[in-house]
């Protein structure tokens, strides 16, 4: 077979925490320059995630180049340069394979680095799941413009909340349901986007809870999109945008016509 | 026994506590003095080292001992002598068939809005 048993049990040589082990499932294998590891803090919770820019970080995908290769019996380490910094790495040597994977690595090559981030005595460094030659040098530059989509992916999930709770605040009048807010933190401890970020703003929150209000909500006719510019004091242009997002992501259906709408759920 | 290459030797006394900033032809005179990293095209190789056209179609003279044969892209690694030359401490040979365009924009990216990630 192709993969090691320490691919797998990463966790076990971190310490079996059963925690590190569900976390390490949740974020994935996540682009990053050295300079952001070097600048990455724990995060508060939990002594085996790592904090960068805002967003927890439990594995590590990283490109650079190797020096200082060290041997012993039961690990290699090499520190790897991407040319934004410098982090030291450890692959342990459980199977033959790791050995074998071993063997092309040599100083002065660029490679490709899949691995645990850890901490010991303050110090960072990768347990490394897997490590290859890079061939195909374009690799590099997908490898750091991965780096950037993620830092705008995750900053960009962090703003929408912090826009969040300002609505919440500046619009007095609109009854802001839990389940919008359920819905945007799914949205950033997915970490992901399923569905257009920018969906439910300002307005399209305004519409979804009015249309969530008990009254409207269960008023089997829905209700008229007059009412809601009215109510709302938004342009029936603003109105209907709104309708159409929240229509086209499932939260809200039209019922006996085209001008009257229902909230598919109460929150 | 298996001489040394002179490459490593190089790589050894390198000082790589610096990071080395990612540069295109533009950007590479914001630098001058400073660690550097680019992909050129050679153009022709020579006495010295080569000369060659960065990936935003500028001419960089590159200076220091070069691997051989040389591929038709390579990476460099030194310090900015001028805005159009580099001394270089590593140069890598990055195969014949290199994203010019994408590595261009990475670079453009890198001294933007995006540069906090890199230096």
């Amino acid at each position: 077979m192709m993969f090691s048993e320490s691919q797998f049990d990463g966790g076990s040589q971190i310490g079996n925490s059963p925690a590190a082990a569900a976390n390490r499932d949740t974020f994935g294998l996540v682009p990053l320059t050295i300079k952001q590891i070097s600048e990455a803090s724990h995060s508060g919770d939990d002594k085996s995630n790592f904090n960068v820019s805002g967003a927890d970080v439990v594995n590590v995908t990283v490109v650079g180049m190797v020096f200082n290769i060290v041997e012993r019996n039961t690990d290699v380490t090499f520190t790897l340069d991407d040319g934004t910094g410098k982090l030291d790495c450890k692959r342990w040597l459980n199977e033959p394979f790791d050995r074998l994977q071993m063997e092309e690595i040599r100083e002065g090559i660029y490679v490709h680095v899949d691995g645990h981030l850890k901490s010991f005595k303050g110090e960072k460094h990768v347990a490394v799941f897997s490590v290859r030659p890079v061939t195909n040098f374009d690799e590099i530059t997908f490898h750091f413009i991965a780096c950037i989509h993620n830092h705008m992916r995750t900053s960009k999930v962090q703003k929408i909340q912090g826009s969040d709770g300002e609505n919440i605040n500046s619009t007095p009048n609109t009854p802001i349901q839990n389940g919008t807010n359920g819905f945007m933190s799914t949205l950033s401890s997915q970490n992901s986007v399923p569905f257009n970020v920018d969906g439910v703003k300002g307005f399209d929150q305004m519409v979804l809870a009015y249309l969530q209000l008990p009254a409207n909500y269960g008023n089997e006719k829905g209700t008229h999109t007059d009412e809601l510019a009215q109510k709302l004091k938004l342009p029936l242009n603003k109105i209907m945008e709104s309708i159409r997002t929240l229509e086209d992501e499932g939260m809200i259906y039209s019922t006996i016509d085209e001008f009257h709408y229902k909230a598919t759920s109460s929150n | 026994m298996k001489k040394k290459s002179p490459d490593l030797n190089r790589q050894q006394e390198m000082d790589t506590s610096n990071p080395a900033v990612l540069v295109n032809g533009d950007l590479l005179r914001s630098y001058v003095g400073r660690r550097v990293r680019t992909v050129i095209q050679v153009v022709r190789p020579d006495a010295g080292g080569l000369t060659s056209r960065s990936t935003d179609e500028q001419q960089i003279v590159v200076k220091g001992q070069m691997p051989s044969p040389l591929t038709t892209f390579v990476e460099v690694i030194g310090v900015a002598e001028s805005a159009q030359s580099i001394r270089a401490d590593i140069v890598t040979n990055f195969g014949d068939t290199f994203d010019a365009n994408n590595f261009n924009q990475l670079c453009q990216h890198a001294n933007g809005d995006f540069r906090h990630l890199f230096i």
